[in-house]
C-alpha cells in the first residue's frame, strides 16, 4: 500500500517531481564539481608551483664557505669538499620518489675562455640540461634544469650532455657580440698554462635572469673533466612537491613520539624529505630553500582553506536550491494532505510517503547530479590547469548521502506544519 | 491604490514570504561575499607572494664591461644618481629596495663575501630570513653585521661577538647582531651597511646592484621597470625572472581556479533564488483570478506582482549584501590574517543581481493573462 501511493504520486504527477529532481541535479552538480576540485587543488597547485624551481638545496656537509654571488661560484676548484654524481640516482629511490619532480647538480669552475683571440677570464657553469639519470632500480629518469630552472631560456638550443657543446650567458655574449655566436668555437682552459685546453661548439645564448648570465654553460662532464674532479658535483638542486607546514612538521623530528614519527616520516613534508635525501645521499647537508618553500607553503594553505569557504559555499547553495523546492512541494499538495488525514491517515504515514517521495527523488538527482558535476569538474581542471580532474568514485554516495539529507531537512519544516493541517478548512478550500 | 495594494499583498502573506526572503537574503550574503573576494583576491595574492622577494634588480648596463677584464668581477655604478632617484620614485608598491656592494673579504685567513646593503631594508626584501639575535634597525649603524647561517658555524660566532672583516690591508670591526637563516646563497655571506662595505673597499660611493620588492600584478611590475628605466637611462634595470614569471603563471592559475567556482556558486544561487520565485508567483495564482473578476487589467495585475517580487529581491539583496560583507571579512581574516575591505561595487551588482533573479522568477506571472477567473475561483 505505502509503495503503491509513492509510486502512484510519482505516475500521476511526473512534472511537479521534475522541478524537484532539477534542482537536485544541479545544486548536486556544483558540490560535486566544486569538492572535486577542492579535493585535487593541492597536489595540482603543488605541481603549479614547481615553476618557481628547486625548493631544495644539497650542499657537502664539510664544505668551506661557497664564495657565491647571485648563484654562481667563484671558489677555486680545489677547495672545499665534493658530492658523488653517481648516487643521485638513489634519489629516486626514497620513500617519496615519486615526489622529487626533478634535480640539477651544479659544477663551477672558474676558467679562461678563449673567443676570436681575445682571452677572458669566466665561470664555467657545469649542470644538466636534459640528462638521462641512471636509477638503481635500471629505470632511467629524465631531469636537470629544465625542471628546476624552468624560467632559463635560450636562444638556440641547449647543449647534449655528451657532447663538446656549450651555451653562453646573454650578458658575456654581449661583450664580444663577434666572437659569441651561435655554431662559432671556443676554447676553454682551467688557467693560461695548466690543463689542455678544450674546444667547445656555442649551441645557443642562455638568458636566465642572474649572474650565470655572465658565465658560459657547459655538460656537468666537461665541467668535471676541466676542473680535475670527474664524478664530483658541489651543489645539488631538488624540485619536490611537498605538502605545505603545519604543527606536526614544524616540531623538531627529535621530540616526536614513535606515531607521530611515522606520520611525519610518511607525509611529504620539506622537513621529512630532505631527512630522506641525507640519508641515501652520506656526507650531504640538505636544506629547504626558504624563500621558495615558505611561500609555496603560505600560498598552498591559504588557498587550500579558500577553497574548502568557496566549497561550503557552494555546498549551502545546493542545500537551500533543494531544501527551498522541497519546500514548495510540501506546500503545493496541501489538498492531498487534507485528503489524506480526512479518511485517517496519522501525521507520521503522511510525512513517512512524503519523506520516502523526497529521498527517491533525491537519490536520482544526486545520481544524475554527480554525472553532471564529473564533467563540470573536468571542464574545470582542464581550462584551470590544462589537465582534467581526475574521477573520485568516493565521491558518489557522499553526494547521494547529502542529497539525501538535505532533501529530508527541506521537507521537515513543512511536514511539520502540515502536522498541524486541520482536513476540514482545507477540504473546504480555506 | 497600487502601493497599499502592495502593502496589503506583502503584509497579508508574511509567512510565506519570510521563507522566500531568507532564500534571497542568504543568496545574497553568499553572492556577495564571493564577488568581493574576487575582486581582492589578486591584490591579497601578490602581497603574499612578496615573500618572494626581490623581483626587479637594477645593475649597470652591459655595455661598461671592458673586455679583457673578465665577467667575474662585476661593474660597479656610482650611487648617487640611482639611490636618489629611487627615493624619488619610492610610490606605494615598492615594499623594499636595497643597494648591495659584494666583496671577496677575509676573515682570519678565510675568504668569505661581504654584503654591504642597508640591513633595516634587506631584512624587510627577504621577509623568509628566521634572525637569531637581534635586526639592524638602522642604515647609519657602522658597527653591527648580520652573519650567514653556515659563516657563523665555520667561524665558530655567535650574537654579540666581533667580528674583524679584511680587504686589501684595510680592516672592519663589527659586532656580530644577527644569525641569518636564509635557506639559499645567503647563508654563506656576511651582512653589513653598505658605508661599511665601501669604505673597506676602498670603493666610496659605488654600489653594483640595486634589488626591488614591487608588490603588485605583473602588469603594474612591468610598468614601474618601464619607469625606472626611463628614469635611470644607461643602467639595466631588469625582472628577476625566477619571481616574476612563476608569480604571473600562479597568479592567473589561482584567479581562473577562484572566478570559475565563484561562478559556478553565483548560478546556483541565482537559480535557487530564482525557483524560489517562481514558486512564490504560482501561489498567487487565486488572488489573480479574483482580481480579474473584480475587473483589473492584465498589466496592471502582472504590474503588482512584479513590482512586490522587485521590492522583495531589492529588501533581500540589500540586507544579504550587509550580510556578504560581514562573511567576506571574516573569510579575510580566517584566509589572509588581515579582513577584506568591502568594495562598493557589489553593493549595486547584487542587488541587481537578485532583483533580476527575483523578476526572472516571476516571468510566468505573464501566463496569468490566460487565466479564466471562473475556473479559478471554483477552486479548479
Amino acid at each position: 500500500m505505502f509503495a503503491r501511493l509513492v509510486r502512484e504520486s510519482f505516475v500521476r504527477n511526473p512534472r511537479r517531481k521534475i522541478l524537484t529532481a532539477a534542482a537536485l541535479v544541479v545544486g548536486m552538480a556544483v558540490a560535486t564539481a566544486t569538492l572535486t576540485v577542492a579535493l585535487d587543488v593541492g597536489d595540482r597547485l603543488a605541481r603549479e608551483f614547481r615553476s618557481l624551481g628547486a625548493n631544495l638545496l644539497v650542499t657537502p656537509e664539510s664544505d668551506t664557505l661557497p664564495l657565491e654571488i647571485g648563484g654562481v661560484d667563484y671558489r677555486p676548484v680545489d677547495e672545499g669538499a665534493y658530492l658523488d654524481e653517481t648516487s643521485l640516482g638513489k634519489l629516486k629511490t626514497i620513500f617519496w620518489r615519486h615526489n622529487i619532480v626533478g634535480f640539477t647538480p651544479f659544477l663551477d669552475v672558474p676558467a679562461i675562455v678563449s673567443a676570436d683571440g681575445v682571452n677572458l677570464r669566466t665561470t664555467l657553469v657545469g649542470t644538466w640540461y636534459e640528462h638521462a639519470v641512471p636509477v638503481p632500480d635500471g629505470t632511467k629518469f629524465k631531469t636537470g634544469a629544465s625542471a628546476t630552472h624552468p624560467w632559463w631560456k635560450v636562444q638556440g638550443r641547449w647543449f647534449h650532455d655528451d657532447a663538446n657543446e656549450c651555451v653562453v650567458g646573454a650578458a658575456l655574449a654581449a661583450t664580444n657580440p663577434g666572437a659569441f655566436i651561435i655554431g662559432k668555437t671556443i676554447t676553454v682552459a682551467k688557467s693560461e698554462s695548466a690543463g689542455q685546453p678544450q674546444s667547445l661548439v656555442i649551441t645557443g645564448i642562455a638568458s636566465t635572469g642572474d649572474a650565470q648570465d655572465r658565465t658560459v654553460l657547459v655538460p656537468l662532464s666537461v665541467a668535471q673533466n676541466l676542473s680535475g674532479h670527474p664524478g664530483k658535483i658541489r651543489q645539488l638542486f631538488v624540485s619536490a612537491l611537498t605538502k605545505p607546514a603545519d604543527s606536526l612538521s614544524e616540531r623538531d623530528p627529535q621530540t616526536l613520539s614513535a606515531k607521530e614519527y611515522d606520520r611525519w616520516f610518511c607525509s611529504p613534508y620539506i622537513s621529512s624529505i630532505s631527512l630522506q635525501i641525507r640519508q641515501v645521499l652520506p656526507g650531504s647537508d640538505v636544506r629547504a630553500i626558504r624563500r621558495v618553500a615558505d611561500t609555496e607553503g603560505r600560498i598552498l594553505s591559504r588557498i587550500g582553506i579558500l577553497l574548502w569557504i568557496v566549497t561550503l559555499a557552494a555546498l549551502a547553495g545546493a542545500g537551500l536550491a533543494v531544501a527551498a523546492t522541497a519546500a514548495t512541494t510540501v506546500l503545493e499538495r496541501r489538498d492531498e494532505i487534507g485528503i489524506m488525514k480526512a479518511i485517517g491517515a496519522t501525521n507520521s504515514v503522511v510525512a513517512g510517503i512524503f519523506l520516502a517521495e523526497q529521498v527517491l527523488l533525491a537519490l536520482a538527482g544526486g545520481a544524475l547530479g554527480f554525472g553532471a558535476g564529473v564533467g563540470l569538474a573536468r571542464i574545470l581542471g582542464e581550462s584551470v590547469f590544462g589537465t582534467p580532474s581526475s574521477l573520485r568514485v568516493v565521491l558518489l554516495p557522499v553526494v547521494l548521502g547529502l542529497a539525501a539529507i538535505i532533501a529530508i531537512l527541506g521537507s521537515l519544516i513543512p511536514l511539520r506544519r502540515a502536522a498541524h493541517f486541520q482536513p476540514a478548512p482545507i477540504l473546504r478550500g480555506e | 491604490m497600487f502601493t497599499r495594494l502592495l502593502w496589503k499583498l506583502l503584509h497579508a502573506s508574511r509567512g510565506r514570504l519570510v521563507v522566500a526572503l531568507v532564500a534571497l537574503v542568504s543568496g545574497a550574503a553568499v553572492i556577495s561575499a564571493l564577488l568581493n573576494l574576487q575582486f581582492n583576491i589578486e591584490r591579497k595574492l601578490t602581497q603574499e607572494f612578496r615573500t618572494l622577494g626581490a623581483n626587479l634588480v637594477i645593475s649597470p648596463a652591459r655595455d661598461v664591461h671592458s673586455v679583457g677584464s673578465g665577467a667575474d668581477s662585476p661593474a660597479v655604478m656610482d650611487q648617487g644618481v640611482v639611490l636618489s632617484e629611487i627615493e624619488k620614485m619610492r610610490t606605494q608598491e615598492v615594499v623594499a629596495a636595497a643597494p648591495y656592494l659584494y666583496i671577496v673579504a677575509q676573515v682570519k685567513t678565510k675568504p668569505v663575501i661581504v654584503a654591504g646593503t642597508w640591513l633595516d631594508e634587506a631584512t624587510k626584501l627577504a621577509p623568509t630570513w628566521k634572525i637569531a639575535g637581534g635586526e639592524v634597525a638602522s642604515r647609519e649603524d657602522g658597527t653591527s653585521c648580520l652573519v650567514g647561517r653556515n659563516v657563523a658555524r665555520q667561524l665558530k660566532l655567535a650574537p654579540g661577538e666581533q667580528l674583524e672583516l679584511t680587504y686589501l690591508g684595510r680592516t672592519a670591526r663589527t659586532t656580530v647582531a644577527g644569525i641569518v637563516d636564509a635557506g639559499g646563497p645567503e647563508d654563506n655571506q656576511v651582512f653589513v651597511n653598505l658605508p661599511v662595505a665601501q669604505e673597506l673597499a676602498g670603493m666610496t660611493g659605488q654600489i653594483g646592484l640595486v634589488q626591488l620588492s614591487i608588490n603588485g600584478a605583473s602588469k603594474t611590475v612591468a610598468a614601474y621597470a618601464q619607469r625606472l628605466a626611463t628614469a635611470l637611462p644607461g643602467f639595466e634595470v631588469r625582472p628577476i625572472r625566477q619571481v616574476t614569471e612563476a608569480e604571473g603563471e600562479l597568479l592567473n592559475r589561482i584567479r581562473l581556479l577562484i572566478l570559475s567556482m565563484v561562478l559556478l556558486i553565483l548560478i546556483l544561487t541565482a537559480l535557487c533564488v530564482l525557483a524560489t520565485m517562481a514558486a512564490l508567483a504560482m501561489e498567487r495564482r487565486e488572488d489573480v483570478g479574483l482580481m480579474k473578476a473584480l475587473g483589473g487589467s492584465i498589466t496592471r495585475i502582472v504590474g503588482l506582482f512584479l513590482a512586490e517580487v522587485g521590492v522583495l529581491g531589492a529588501v533581500g539583496g540589500l540586507a544579504g549584501c550587509i550580510a556578504g560583507v560581514a562573511l567576506s571579512h571574516w573569510m579575510g581574516q580566517r584566509v589572509f590574517g588581515t579582513a577584506i575591505s568591502a568594495r562598493w561595487e557589489i553593493f549595486p551588482l547584487t542587488v541587481a543581481l537578485m532583483v533580476g533573479a527575483a523578476l526572472a522568477g516571476a516571468l510566468p506571472l505573464r501566463r496569468l493573462g490566460n487565466v479564466k477567473p471562473a475556473v479559478i475561483l471554483r477552486g479548479e
